[in-house]
């Protein structure tokens, strides 16, 4: 397969370590070599490469430019909370740090630019520079006029330089509306089940023989495939699931090769796992923990997920479920919740007709302070004095995320909140205080 | 293994294709400069005169190069500056200062770049100056007592000069259009810019100030101009070392354009745009594919370039995405249809899908509200669907409005696509209204 | 501390030191000011001192002991990380680009938490890693910041950022300063760890240095994860994972609410560069059950809190912020007043410091002994000579007061066991007639004779109808909480129990010729009882069966059983009876609940309103003094506008009110009423007026209208 990475400028021998690392890249890897062509020739200005989440992207950039010693700055945009950190890494990496010194305080782009033209016009490029700018859709929020300058940057430093750009957006959701130098796209596509499995299979137990592990992977994929394509949370999956995988081997159950025993072992706790593919429960040890609970307690799952109760005084409560009322039902329907003998209110009487939808998928609505406590005193069964302490405890749901302040906050008279928590949550809370929610919500009436 | 051992015995085929790749590569990447302008022989012309005016007899000037992108404007203006340097008292006199809105993002900054492409730090030194204008002039005043009594004639390019109308009340522009009207000191204004409108973007006073000369490069050739474009960017020059190689090359070319395969290809981007640009990234695909194995363009790879310029990328990335994300975009677009593309909201969206659940699936697994929550932000993540108003702080995730940024065939044909995607999910999709 | 919590009210913040030095009033000076009977003011200062020290001291030790194995198991986890890292066993080669993290889950009681943290980066630093840095959300609003205060805290250098330009300029010369990003963050580290590897004597202990010689870890830990802005903490964590295999960083989460708000806060692009553990510190309810007792039910603490107090105590815990440093704040208070109020707390002390006090008791001091309700009702029961001596003979007296401190000290002694005991005994009954808690059963006890309250006749009926095996395994409990104790009646106790349980043990030796029939009838459905769904309705049909069996002869063990329960109940007669029948109680107990309520739960709308109407019960200002209703025209503009907006209706009438205000005014002047100039109002006057009725508005009690021009609306009702 070193056929694919095969290039004049290059030895063969670099080319094969290459192939070694880049598993089931080559192709990409490949275009990318020719491309680049050989190091003193002239490369595409920009070259924007997307695709997936952990399909390799700045994992071949680096093993290339590495492999290759070509000079290359690697730059995640994450990192640069200003500009000037970017500038900085640039000519740190290409002209040593005495350049990075040149920069004044707060550099502009000009700058940059500036001190790159005389950095290289004293020690000009024998080979391609490379700048590889990870994270590239932050370059968007970043002032208006960086990128359009990086895409052209070849032309603007009059140096052989080429800016690569890495993300998961497409080139679309990027291009400024007066346009900018179109840089060469390329896309690097996600892995197939057979490249999943190849690569997986990599790293294997060193205590177990590589048919076995790849055995493992391979019924692992067959669960998870069709839900979860992530090589990063599937190589999570793998760790957390091997050790059950091979318990029986453990106890002296059942052989290696015995892979449909193993399996039938497996099925049940990789079906539990899916239910909770993607949240990054818990590490791999208290995963275990929990199995071993679940044999004793009928198999309740106990993920950070499952931890949705929490504890909270009886005043807090109240306000909470006040809340939660007051954003899910319209304030006209008070009247009939909440008045005492409020004659015979039907439901028709407040029905607009326009309203199709329940305010439990619109979600929640801004409600003013003073409705709050009206709602919370008609609610909580004992009278309650306006204390400085119920007041507190508003703004400490805000500072807890379950409730949201929706006014600003320099508005002092008659703020506005919203109910930050789901039904199950509020159900939860009303039933620890024997308050029966579901009858004074106007979606289930 | 073979073809190692090619390489190993005719080392001069690789000798030459790495020449021919060094030389196209300069011609597609770096822009190097034709040795005539093609298409646009009348503007160059034009301009050239303009500038030598300037340059030799000292008359200011104002003139705007306006174009569409890839259009070859900066191309125009160096191969004018090029022919214009080949004079010798242009030569010696005049002076050339390059601004680029990019990077002059202020007339603070450009003011300091002048200074320096003029070489007059020493002589600025710390002076304060009162305004820009008192700043600029006696910079300009600094040239004439130069070597000459008469002072030295200054050419400023401003490029993406539509960037510099929105500097704060356009003080550069208004200067220096001013100096080359008042006969201060003899300076040419050339501005470069894709805008057609950027007259528009002028106050009045600098608009009045603006000799309004402009030079519209409208590159609309026909199909066969393009070809013939096509053919001379990549055909080799008669100094090429190895004569030998060269016809051969150049012959093959000629074959390659006269493929109907390719004729049929270059038709298509001819018609999806006609700039230089895009040709050159086509072409440049083309070229990296030449080695020492395969010396010379073949139609295939062309086909196979432009398969690369053509691909739909949204596509691309749907057809890396989990199953689950699928579905939820299935539902979206169903909730597109029934509510004529209004906003939809996470619990929508899962209600949808639950309904499909519920009714005929099979194949997909019913998640936890979590995981649906997950794959949602994963796609809000990847932009395959936006926030309506960016205030995303306010309101809960599963609450906040979003737009599906796909359209139906995009969905489709990725359904299509997708590996070993279940049936029923596939008739979910087709069926009208959910 | 911090201001965001369920518990947060008002906040005191203290004043600059160099402020503070200007006064030179010690505690003692405000502690003696104006508390009544200044002579032994001293003695008492420093036992409520001393008090309140021993009770610190006891709580933070209790604190420690709780969050012990918590603590514990975070230190392991920690360093496991760092161990594994070293290691390349296979799970941690998979994990090693992710970033270990511990999910700390400490419950809603936010102000708890700071203790916590504390103990938790003091204990790292001595026996894991010297770089621990913990960050609050208030401080980091931007990545920048973030990433500043990081740096700060563990490299202890200014770091500089481009904002505040010239403030860092003038630093920058002091000291040397980083730029802002981890890269020098991971310099700095690799030449500290050489540094240490080299063994110069760094900042780092030796302990340090030895559990991990090569890579100690580096530490984050998030206070208040909910309070962070989740952009900024995504940022945060991307850019460290990008630094993980040349730093090994970890973090600690600090989760109020619970653990799901992770995955609320960060998507799984983030989350997947984590490697989560949780670990759940015991929730504050228990946390206040082991203070209380601790500290409540103990009687090795002289000063005692009535029912009342100790009922708006746990209840601001209960119903407002479940705080338990806000609870022993309470404590503090009450100590503090008692012993300020009360001029005979000096007797509120060990045994024999108190009997010492007692002979000091002054003339005045044995009067107010003499005025104290519990000791009239005492002297009453006395006959009359005896009565005479108490009044009069002061020696006398001293000699008595000593018997009755005794006796409330033994009182005390044999208080806490027998409580215990009954708690013991009830609580494990269904729908617990006398609690759950037994800070609830001590609050009845508090309140009354328990004896007369009809849960514990219930408690006892469903005593009566114990198992056998149940019964003794509570009885055994109690003979065990009565190990304990020293005192005679309680020892005595104990045996009684001992001997009742031996009988038991023969009887069902000697189990043969007592007719089984009958037992088992009854035992055995009580034993299925527990299976049963509604245990209530059960033991109410039991209950019915016994009255039908009544007339049978009792089998051996049920005579046993009520034998036992007897002797329960006389327990419970002869010790439990509430305090107040005690003499001398006053001396010991802190009963005025109001003042404790007023202090710890603020009614701010209700004091702005008794200011307004009586401004004397803040401004003590005798000229103010006023029968009720009447306005004091020398009270403050304010109060005179507030008082007559009172007679208004809805609209008032802006000139009839400063025509009102100004005549009121100008009496306060003192000019005679039929001179003319009397209430006209001039220029000073009705700006006075303008002022104070802007003053109202922004107080919210009246607000302009749209109805009539001249016109402002009322938004209070009532009036007088």
């Amino acid at each position: 397969m070193s056929a694919l990475l095969h290039h004049p400028g290059y030895e063969e021998e670099r080319l094969r370590r290459l192939s070694e690392q880049l598993p089931c890249r080559e192709l990409q890897a490949g275009m990318l070599l020719s491309l680049m062509g050989q190091p003193h020739q002239y490369s595409y200005p920009s070259v924007f490469i997307y695709g997936h989440r952990s399909s390799g992207k700045s994992h071949v950039m680096q093993v290339l430019l590495k492999e290759l010693e070509l000079p290359h700055a690697t730059v995640s945009c994450v990192e640069c909370v200003s500009v000037a950190l970017l500038f900085e890494q640039v000519l740190l990496s290409f002209f040593g740090g005495d350049a990075a010194s040149l920069l004044p305080r707060s550099p502009s782009l000009s700058d940059f630019v500036r001190v790159y033209r005389q950095q290289c016009s004293q020690s000009p490029a024998k080979q391609t520079r490379y700048i590889v700018m990870e994270k590239a859709e932050l370059l968007r929020d970043a002032d208006a006029n960086l990128l359009p300058a990086l895409l052209r940057l070849q032309e603007l430093v009059e140096d052989n330089v080429t800016v690569i750009l890495l993300t998961e957006i497409v080139w679309d959701r990027f291009r400024p509306n007066t346009g900018c130098f179109e840089p060469l796209l390329l896309h690097f596509p996600d892995y197939s089940k057979g490249e999943l499995q190849q690569i997986l299979s990599r790293d294997k137990h060193p205590s177990y023989s590589a048919e076995f592990y790849s055995s493992y992977i391979n019924i692992l994929l067959g669960v998870f495939y069709s839900v979860c394509r992530d090589l990063r949370e599937l190589r999570h999956l793998a760790a957390l699931n091997f050790s059950k995988f091979c318990e029986p081997l453990a106890e002296g159950k059942v052989k290696e090769t015995d892979t449909h025993k193993l399996w039938r072992n497996m099925e049940p706790h990789l079906k539990k796992a899916m239910q909770t593919v993607y949240l990054r429960e818990v590490s791999s040890l208290q995963w275990e923990q929990m199995q071993q609970m679940e044999e004793k307690e009928n198999g309740a799952m106990r993920g950070l997920s499952a931890h949705t109760h929490v504890e909270l005084p009886y005043y807090s409560k109240f306000l909470l479920i006040a809340a939660y009322l007051a954003s899910y039902n319209p304030a006209r329907t008070d009247k009939r919740f909440f008045l005492k003998h409020h004659g015979k209110i039907k439901k028709t009487n407040f029905l607009k007709k326009n309203e199709k939808t329940s305010n439990h998928l619109l979600g929640p609505k801004p409600f003013p302070l003073d409705r709050l406590l009206a709602i919370f005193y008609s609610v909580v069964d004992s009278r309650v004095a306006p204390t400085a302490s119920i007041f507190s405890q508003i703004s400490s749901l805000v500072t807890l995320q379950l409730l949201t302040k929706v006014s600003h906050d320099d508005q002092l008279d008659s703020p506005k909140y919203k109910c930050a928590v789901s039904m199950d949550f509020i159900r939860a809370i009303s039933r620890t205080v024997n308050f029966e929610i579901v009858n004074y919500l106007y979606d289930f009436l | 293994m073979s073809k190692r051992k090619i390489t190993k015995t005719n080392v001069p085929v690789g000798e030459c294709i790495s020449q021919v790749q060094e030389m196209l590569r300069e011609r597609l990447c770096h822009q190097r400069l034709p040795d005539r302008p093609e298409g646009v022989e009348a503007q160059h012309k034009h301009l050239l005169e303009l500038l030598k005016r300037t340059a030799v007899h000292g008359e200011s000037n104002s003139v705007l190069i306006v174009g569409p992108r890839g259009a070859g404007k900066t191309m125009l203006l160096r191969c004018v500056l090029r022919d214009l340097l080949e004079e010798k008292e242009a030569q010696k006199s005049l002076l050339q200062v390059h601004l680029n809105g990019l990077l002059q993002t202020d007339d603070r900054i450009a003011l300091k770049e002048i200074t320096r492409q003029l070489h007059l730090e020493n002589v600025v030194e710390d002076k304060v100056f009162g305004s820009f204008a008192e700043n600029l002039c006696f910079l300009l005043e600094a040239l004439k007592k130069g070597d000459r009594s008469s002072s030295r004639p200054v050419l400023f390019v401003l490029d993406e000069f539509d960037l510099f109308a929105h500097h704060k009340n356009q003080t550069l522009l208004y200067n220096l259009l001013d100096i080359s009207q008042s006969a201060q000191a003899p300076i040419a204004v050339v501005g470069i810019t894709c805008r057609l409108d950027v007259l528009e973007l002028l106050e009045k006073r600098v608009k009045s100030r603006f000799s309004h000369r402009q030079i519209h490069l409208l590159s609309n050739p026909t199909f066969t101009e393009y070809l013939d474009r096509v053919r001379t960017q990549l055909s080799l020059p008669d100094d090429f070392p190895d004569d030998k190689f060269a016809l051969d090359w150049n012959a093959s070319i000629e074959t390659l354009c006269e493929d109907k395969s390719v004729e049929d290809v270059l038709q298509r981007h001819f018609n999806s745009s006609k700039d230089f640009r895009s040709m050159h990234m086509l072409l440049m695909l083309c070229l990296s594919r030449v080695s020492v194995a395969k010396p010379a363009i073949k139609p295939a790879d062309l086909l196979e370039a432009s398969r690369l310029c053509l691909a739909d990328a949204n596509a691309n990335m749907l057809h890396g995405l989990s199953i689950l994300e699928l579905c939820l975009i299935i539902a979206m677009k169903h909730l597109n249809d029934v509510y004529e593309g209004d906003p939809f909201n996470l619990q929508m969206v899962h209600n949808e899908f639950k309904k499909f659940l519920q009714r005929k699936s099979n194949s997909m697994y019913n998640f936890e509200q979590p995981v649906i929550l997950k794959a949602f932000e994963h796609l809000q993540q990847l932009e395959l669907i936006r926030p309506v108003d960016s205030s995303s702080a306010k309101t809960q995730r599963e609450y906040q409005l979003m737009r599906l940024m796909l359209d139906h065939s995009q969905i489709m044909e990725a359904l299509q696509k997708y590996p070993q995607c279940p049936t029923d999910v596939k008739q979910w999709a087709m069926s009208a209204f959910g | 501390m911090s201001t965001s919590s369920v518990s947060k009210g008002c906040f005191v913040f203290k004043p600059s030191a160099k402020k503070k030095k200007k006064t030179t009033l010690t505690l003692e000076d405000h502690f003696m000011r104006g508390c009544e009977d200044a002579e032994n003011s001293e003695i008492r200062f420093r036992l409520c001192h001393d008090l309140w020290d021993k009770i610190k001291t006891d709580t933070e030790a209790l604190q420690d002991e709780l969050n012990r194995n918590i603590l514990d198991s975070l230190l392991d986890f920690t360093r496991k990380c760092s161990s594994t890292r070293r290691h390349s066993d296979w799970a941690s080669q998979m994990r090693a680009s992710e970033i270990p993290t511990a999910a700390l889950v400490l419950g809603v009681n936010v102000p708890d938490h700071d203790m916590t943290f504390q103990s938790l980066s003091d204990l790292l630093q001595q026996s894991v890693t010297p770089h621990v840095a913990s960050v609050q959300a208030k401080e980091c609003g931007a990545l920048k910041h973030l990433m500043k205060r990081v740096l700060e805290r563990l490299m202890d250098t200014v770091v500089d950022d481009e904002e505040e330009e010239e403030a860092e300029q003038t630093r920058a010369q002091l000291n040397t300063s980083v730029h802002c990003s981890l890269s020098t963050l991971c310099a700095w580290y690799n030449t500290n760890t050489k540094k240490s590897d080299t063994g110069t004597p760094g900042k780092k202990r030796s302990s340090a240095v030895r559990d991990d010689p090569l890579q100690p870890p580096v530490v984050i830990i998030f206070k208040d994860l909910e309070a962070f802005n989740p952009k900024v903490l995504q940022d945060f964590i991307l850019i460290c994972s990008r630094y993980i295999e040349r730093l090994p960083l970890m973090f600690i989460f600090g989760i109020a609410t619970s653990p799901s708000t992770i995955q609320h806060m960060l998507p799984h692009s983030v989350t997947s560069l984590l490697c989560i553990e949780l670990f759940q510190s015991l929730s504050c309810t228990q946390h206040l059950a082991t203070v209380i007792d601790k500290l409540i039910l103990a009687p090795q603490f002289p000063f005692k809190l009535n029912g009342k107090v100790l009922q708006v105590l746990i209840s601001i815990f209960l119903y407002h912020d479940f705080s338990v440093r806000n609870f022993i704040k309470g404590i503090q208070l009450a100590l503090l007043e008692h012993f300020h109020s009360q001029p005979l707390s000096v007797l509120c002390c060990k045994k024999k410091a108190a009997l010492l006090n007692v002979m000091q008791l002054g003339h005045q001091d044995l009067e107010r002994v003499r005025q104290l309700q519990s000791f009239k009702r005492y002297a009453e029961k006395q006959e009359a000579q005896e009565q005479v001596h108490l009044l009069t003979d002061d020696p006398h007296l001293k000699e008595v007061c000593q018997k009755l401190i005794k006796d409330l000290r033994k009182y005390h002694k044999n208080y806490y066991p027998t409580l215990r005991c009954l708690h013991t005994l009830t609580s494990s009954l269904p729908r617990y007639p006398l609690g759950k808690q037994i800070r609830e059963l001590h609050l009845i006890c508090l309140e009354k004779n328990i004896w007369e309250n009809e849960d514990y006749q219930s408690a006892m009926k469903l005593l009566k109808m114990l198992a056998k095996d149940q019964l003794i395994a509570l009885l055994q409990r109690c003979e065990e909480t009565l190990q304990s104790v020293k005192s005679k009646k309680m020892k005595s106790a104990r045996v009684q129990l001992g001997d009742t349980l031996a009988r038991f043990k023969q009887l069902d030796t000697g189990a043969a010729e007592s007719p089984p029939s009958v037992e088992d009838s009854i035992t055995s459905p009580v034993k299925n009882l527990q299976k049963k769904t509604d245990l209530f309705q059960l033991q109410k049909t039991l209950l019915e069966m016994n009255e039908s069996r009544r007339s049978k002869k009792l089998s051996p063990f049920e005579v046993l059983r009520n034998e036992a329960l007897q002797f329960i109940d006389g327990l419970v007669k002869s010790h439990l009876s509430p305090p107040e029948s005690q003499t001398l109680n006053e001396v010991c107990y802190y009963t005025s609940s109001a003042t404790v309520r007023r202090h710890l739960n603020a009614t701010p709308r209700t004091s702005i309103q008794a200011a307004l109407n009586s401004p004397i019960y803040y401004l003590q200002n005798e000229r103010l003094k006023t029968e009720d209703g009447v306005i004091s025209n020398a009270a403050p503009d304010i109060c005179i506008v507030y008082k007559l907006h009172l007679e208004c209706g809805r609209l008032i009438n802006l000139y009839d009110w400063l025509e009102a205000y100004a005549t009121v005014v100008s009496a306060a002047e003192g000019n005679e009423p039929d001179s003319d100039d009397f209430g006209k109002v001039d220029d000073v006057k009705h700006a006075r007026f303008i002022r104070a009725v802007s003053e109202l508005e922004f107080l919210g009690f009246i607000k302009s209208t749209k109805q009539k021009t001249d016109h402002v609306a009322r938004l209070s009702w009532g009036g007088c």
